[in-house]
C-alpha cells in the first residue's frame, strides 16, 4: 500500500458522522453539503478546473468556442499552440538552456539553475496556454521526483525537466523511464551512480520498483530488490563531464529475474542492453499499468477512484504500448470523470497559480523578481513546484493536505495577491476592473458579478448571505460607487470570495 | 467533546463573549496541571485550556527521525567486534564514544545532550523493530504510524490516543514545523498543523479581518467535514495564537535555540507547552536520515556527525528552555526503519531494520540503553539488518500508560499486548 492510498483510505474513514460532533458543526448541515454543492455542474467547466491550472474569461471563451472535444484535442497537441507570450517571459531564465557540461564550465556547485527551473515551472503553469501538458509536467516530475533544489543535481536538473519530463510528458512511458533512469540527474539522486557489482547501492533499484513501476503491491521480494539494483549496475555518471556513461566494469554479471523478466546477462559490455531490456519490461507490466492509471485517476478524477475505472484505463495503456495521450483521452471520456464534480481539492501551490490566473495578475515588466517572490510564497506554503523533499511526489489527495496552518496560508496569499502587498512587481490590473465597466445598481448585483468573475459561477444563496453580512449589505441595497468595499477595502472583499470553499476546489 | 458554541472551541468563546464557566473550571484544573510554569501567560492561560476533563499527563513530543535513522550510528554497539567488521570506513571508533559502558556509547556528536544522558533524563532503547519488514520508507512509516498491524483500521496512534482520552482542546495535538500533518494523527481527533506561531494569523486590517474571520466561519461551518474542520480550528485558534505572540517568545533559563528548522520546531513546542493551551501531544520532523552514500567520518563535516550534531543542539537547548517543566514532557524518536549492518560501496548504509529509539523527559530512567539486545554475529541478523527485540509499541505502551495515563491500549495498540521495559517511571 503507498502511502497516497493510505491517505486516500482514511480520507473515507473520516466520515462526518465522525468528525462533526468534535467541533460541534451541526450534522444536518453537513448531511445536504457534498463538495459537489458548491461547483457548477458544467460539464465544460469542469473539464477546464481538472485539465488546467484554473480558469480564467479567456480560457472559457476559448473553450466554449472549441468545444470540450475541441479543445481537449488542442491541448493534446501542445506544440500547435501559439505560446509565444509565455515563451518571451522564459527567455528571461537563460540558465535553463545551457547543457549539463555549460553549467558544470560557469556555475560549479551553484544552485542558481535549480531554483530558475522551479520559478520556470511555476511561471508555466501560470501563464502557459498549453495548461493540460503542463499539468501533466507536474503529475510526471511528482511520479519521478528528484527533488529540485537538492545535492549533486545542480548541473542536471533543469535538464532532467527539458529532456526527460517535457519531451515525454504526453509521449510514451516506456520512453520516459527509460530516459529518466539513465539521466545523470536520476541517477545522481537514487545513487545508481556509485553503484557497483559487489557493493551495490539498493536505492535506485528499490525506488524504480516501488516508486516509477510496479509499486509495491506488485510483491516483489526482497531478492528481486536486490536484483534489481544489480541489473542497473554499470549505468552510472562521468565524473569528469556529469554525462551518462555506462561502465561495462562495473556490471554485475549473471543469470538475472524479476517478476517474470529474466536476462542470462552474461556479459559485462552487454548490461546496458539487458538493463534497458529490464527497464521497458517493468514499463509494459501490468502493475506499472495499474499504477499509473490510479495515480492518473486520483490526479484528474477523484481521491479514491474505483477499481474498474483503474483497470479499464491500465488496459488502454497496455494496448496503446504505455502511450499516455489514449489514457487521458480515456479518463476525461469516462463515466466516473464527469460524474466526480466537486470531487477534487486545489492543493496549496495549485490554489496560488488559480489565483495568480483568476486575478489576472502578469509577470513583471522586465526580470524575474516577482515570480521569484511567488516561489517563495508556494515554498512557505508547503509547496513550491518540484521541491517535495522525499523520494516520492507531492501527495495528491484532499486529507494530506487539509490543516489549519495551510488554509491561513492560503488566505493570506488571497489577501497579499489581490490587495498588491506583494510581490510588489508583478502587473497588476486594477481590481475595480474586475467588475463590469457599469456597475451592478445592487450589492447582490455586485456579489454576484464579483463570483462570476473570479470563481466562473454563482454562490449559494448561503454564501451570498455571508458575503453580503460581511460587507453589511443588503441584497437589495443600492450601490454608491465610492463605497469603501469598492476602493480600500475591495481586496478584502475579493480575497474572501478567494477563501470560500469554491476556489479551494478542483 | 461538548459544542455549544459555533465552532466548539473554548478560543471561539473568549474572542467573542468571554470566558464561560465550563471553559474556566477545565482551565483552571489544566493550569494546575502546569502549576510548576510561571510566565507572563499565567493570566491568560485561564481562557484558552481545555473544556472537559484535565489532561494531567506529560506532553508527548514525537520527533519523527524521517528517511531511516541509523541507530548503529547514534547509540554504537562497540562492543560487538562484528560492528566495526561490518563498517570498515564508517564505524564510529570506541575511543571517540561517550559515556561508553560494556556494549554502548554515544556518537560524540551528542555531547550537548551528554548532561542529561548523566543526569538521568536522556536515555535510549536498542534493538527496536516493528513488524513491517518491507524496508519501504513509505509502507514502514505508514505501518508504523497506523500501529495496528493485522487489521483495516485506517486511523493513526497518536488520533486513537487522543480518542481514547477524549475532550481536549483545539490545541490538544499539534504538528509544528510543518503544514501538513502526521500519519499518526489521522482520524477523528482534532490536531493543529503550525508551521510556526508567529505566522498564525490573518494579515491585515484588523476589524475587517475579524468580519472575515466570523464570514469564514458561518460560510465553513456549513462545508462538508474535510473542509469545515481546518476552517472551523483556524479561526478557532487565532485569539490562542494572538495572545502565545503577545508573550513573546524569549526561551527562559538562558537557552539559546541555534538557528535550525528542528530547533525552531521544539522552541515553538515549547512556547505551547508554556502557555498552557491544552497541549498533550506534539509532533515534529527531523528528516534527512536517507544516508545511502557518505554517511562520514564522526568529526565535523561528516554527514551523520553534522546531522547527530544539528540534533542534539535542538533537543539540548529545548531542554534547557523548559527547565523543571521538563519532568512533565517525554519525548521519543521514532524512524521508520534502522539501517543495514553493513556499510554499502559508497560510504553509506542501505535500508535496514532495527534501530535505537532515544528518549528524554524528567520520567525518563536514563543514562542506560534499555532493550534485549540481539548481538551482530550473522546468525543474529534479519536479513543482514539488526534485528527487532522490542517492539515499537512496547516503548510507546510504556510511556503512555506511566506518562500520559492512559489506561487500557487495546484501542491504541489493538491486539498488543505490551512487555514492560522500565525505560518510564511511573509519573506521580
Amino acid at each position: 500500500m503507498t502511502r497516497r492510498r493510505l491517505l486516500g483510505a482514511a480520507a473515507t474513514g473520516v466520515t462526518a458522522a465522525a468528525v462533526l460532533p468534535m467541533i460541534g458543526v451541526t450534522p444536518a448541515a453537513a448531511a445536504t453539503t457534498t463538495t459537489a454543492t458548491y461547483l457548477t455542474a458544467d460539464p465544460l467547466l469542469h473539464l477546464l478546473r481538472r485539465a488546467t491550472y484554473g480558469t480564467t474569461p479567456a480560457l472559457i471563451a476559448e473553450a466554449t468556442k472549441l468545444g470540450a472535444a475541441g479543445w481537449l484535442n488542442q491541448q493534446l497537441a501542445p506544440a500547435l499552440i501559439d505560446d509565444r507570450a509565455c515563451d518571451a517571459y522564459l527567455a528571461r531564465y537563460p540558465n535553463l538552456t545551457k547543457s549539463i557540461a555549460d553549467v558544470r564550465a560557469t556555475d560549479s556547485g551553484n544552485w542558481d539553475v535549480m531554483f530558475d527551473t522551479g520559478r520556470a515551472t511555476l511561471a508555466r503553469a501560470t501563464w502557459s496556454r498549453r495548461q493540460l501538458f503542463e499539468v501533466m509536467v507536474d503529475f510526471w516530475s511528482n511520479h519521478l521526483n528528484i527533488t529540485c533544489p537538492s545535492d549533486n543535481v545542480w548541473d542536471s536538473r533543469h535538464r532532467f525537466d527539458a529532456d526527460v519530463i517535457r519531451v515525454h510528458a504526453l509521449g510514451n512511458f516506456s520512453d520516459m523511464l527509460v530516459a529518466s533512469s539513465l539521466h545523470p540527474a536520476m541517477l545522481h539522486f537514487l545513487n545508481n551512480n556509485v553503484s557497483r557489482k559487489g557493493s551495490p547501492n539498493e536505492n535506485f533499484g528499490r525506488e524504480l520498483l516501488e516508486l516509477h513501476t510496479v509499486g509495491v503491491e506488485a510483491g516483489y521480494t526482497e531478492t528481486e530488490m536486490r536484483t534489481s539494483a544489480l541489473v542497473m549496475t554499470g549505468c552510472t555518471v562521468d565524473q569528469a563531464t556529469g554525462a551518462f556513461v555506462y561502465k561495462p566494469r562495473w556490471h554485475y554479471t549473471g543469470p538475472v529475474s524479476v517478476l517474470g523478466w529474466s536476462a542470462a546477462n552474461a556479459t559485462a559490455e552487454g548490461g546496458y542492453v539487458v538493463a534497458v531490456s529490464y527497464l521497458r519490461y517493468l514499463a509494459g507490466h501490468p502493475s506499472t499499468a495499474r499504477h499509473i492509471a490510479e495515480k492518473l485517476a486520483i490526479r484528474f478524477v477523484s481521491d479514491q477512484p474505483s477499481a474498474a475505472l483503474i483497470d479499464s484505463l491500465a488496459g488502454v495503456y497496455l494496448r496503446n504500448g504505455t502511450a499516455i495521450v489514449p489514457v487521458l483521452r480515456a479518463l476525461f471520456a469516462s463515466a466516473e470523470f464527469r460524474a466526480s464534480i466537486g470531487a477534487k481539492v486545489r492543493r496549496p501551490y495549485e490554489d496560488m497559480v488559480a489565483t495568480l490566473r483568476t486575478l489576472d495578475i502578469r509577470p513583471d515588466v522586465s526580470g524575474t523578481a516577482g515570480v521569484q517572490g511567488l516561489y517563495w510564497m508556494s515554498s512557505d506554503m508547503g509547496q513550491a513546484p518540484l521541491a517535495w523533499h522525499v523520494v516520492d511526489g507531492y501527495p495528491d489527495v484532499a486529507l494530506a493536505w487539509q490543516s489549519a496552518s495551510g488554509l491561513l496560508s492560503r488566505w493570506n496569499n488571497h489577501m497579499m495577491l489581490a490587495a498588491a502587498w506583494w510581490p510588489r512587481t508583478l502587473v497588476r490590473r486594477p481590481l475595480r476592473t474586475l467588475l463590469p465597466a457599469v456597475l451592478p445598481l445592487t450589492w447582490g448585483g455586485i456579489v454576484d458579478a464579483l463570483a462570476t468573475r473570479l470563481l466562473s459561477q454563482r454562490l449559494t444563496a448561503a454564501d451570498r448571505a455571508v458575503v453580503l453580512a460581511f460587507v453589511g449589505k443588503t441584497s437589495t441595497g443600492v450601490v454608491s460607487a465610492n463605497d469603501q468595499w469598492l476602493t480600500w477595502k475591495l481586496p478584502y472583499l475579493v480575497a474572501l470570495l478567494l477563501d470560500l470553499p469554491y476556489h479551494g476546489l478542483r | 467533546m461538548t459544542s455549544e458554541s459555533s465552532c466548539g472551541c473554548p478560543d471561539h468563546e473568549a474572542k467573542t463573549g468571554g470566558v464561560s464557566r465550563r471553559t474556566f473550571l477545565g482551565a483552571a484544573a489544566a493550569a494546575g496541571a502546569l502549576a510548576g510554569l510561571s510566565g507572563p501567560l499565567m493570566s491568560s492561560r485561564l481562557a484558552f485550556a481545555a473544556t472537559g476533563a484535565p489532561y494531567t499527563g506529560d506532553v508527548l513530543v514525537v520527533l519523527s527521525m524521517r528517511g531511516g535513522f541509523d541507530g548503529l550510528s547514534a547509540i554504537v554497539p562497540a562492543g560487538d567486534p562484528a560492528y566495526y567488521a561490518a563498517r570498515p570506513n564508517i564505524a564510529v571508533p570506541a575511543a571517540a564514544l561517550l559515556a561508553r559502558d560494556a556494549m554502548f556509547g554515544l556518537h560524540p556528536a551528542l555531547a550537548p545532550l551528554l548532561p542529561y544522558w548523566l543526569d538521568g533524563t536522556f536515555g535510549a532503547v536498542h534493538a527496536v523493530g516493528q513488524t513491517d519488514a518491507t524496508r519501504s520508507h513509505f509502507s514502514s512509516l505508514e505501518e508504523m504510524e497506523r500501529a495496528a498491524p493485522g487489521t483495516s483500521l485506517r486511523t493513526g496512534w497518536l488520533d486513537r490516543t487522543l480518542g481514547v482520552r477524549g475532550g481536549g482542546s483545539t490545541f490538544q495535538a499539534a504538528v509544528v514545523g510543518n503544514s501538513m500533518i502526521s500519519q499518526s494523527l489521522i482520524g477523528p481527533a482534532r490536531e493543529i498543523a503550525l508551521q510556526d506561531i508567529d505566522s498564525f494569523g490573518l494579515d491585515g486590517d484588523p476589524t475587517v479581518n475579524a468580519r472575515r474571520a466570523r464570514a469564514l466561519q458561518t460560510a465553513y461551518a456549513a462545508a462538508p467535514a474535510r473542509m469545515a474542520v481546518p476552517a472551523a480550528t483556524a479561526v478557532g485558534a487565532l485569539a490562542t495564537t494572538a495572545a502565545i505572540k503577545a508573550g513573546g517568545d524569549a526561551p527562559a533559563n538562558g537557552s539559546v535555540y541555534p538557528a535550525t528548522p528542528l530547533a525552531k520546531a521544539l522552541r515553538e513546542v515549547s512556547r505551547l507547552i508554556k502557555a498552557g493551551v491544552g497541549l498533550q501531544v506534539a509532533c515534529v520532523d527531523y528528516d534527512d536520515w536517507d544516508m545511502h552514500v557518505g554517511l562520514g567520518k564522526p568529526v565535523a563535516g561528516g554527514a551523520m556527525n553534522d546531522h547527530l550534531a544539528d540534533f542534539a543542539g535542538a533537543m539540548a537547548s529545548f531542554a534547557r528552555d523548559l527547565g523543571p517543566a521538563m519532568s512533565s514532557v517525554t519525548v521519543v524518536t521514532l524512524s521508520e526503519f534502522g539501517r543495514r549492518l553493513a556499510e554499502n560501496g559508497s560510504g553509506g548504509t542501505d535500508h535496514g531494520h532495527g534501530n535505537a529509539v532515544l528518549l528524554f523527559g524528567g520520567g525518563v530512567v536514563g543514562g542506560t540503553v534499555h532493550g534485549p539486545w540481539p548481538g551482530l554475529a550473522p546468525a543474529d541478523l534479519d536479513n543482514g539488518d539488526l534485528s527487532g527485540m522490542t517492539d515499537y509499541r512496547d516503548v510507546l505502551g510504556e510511556i503512555l500508560q506511566k506518562r500520559c495515563r492512559i489506561g487500557s491500549l487495546s484501542q491504541v495498540f489493538p491486539g498488543f499486548t505490551p512487555t514492560p521495559l522500565g525505560a518510564v517511571r511511573i509519573r506521580p
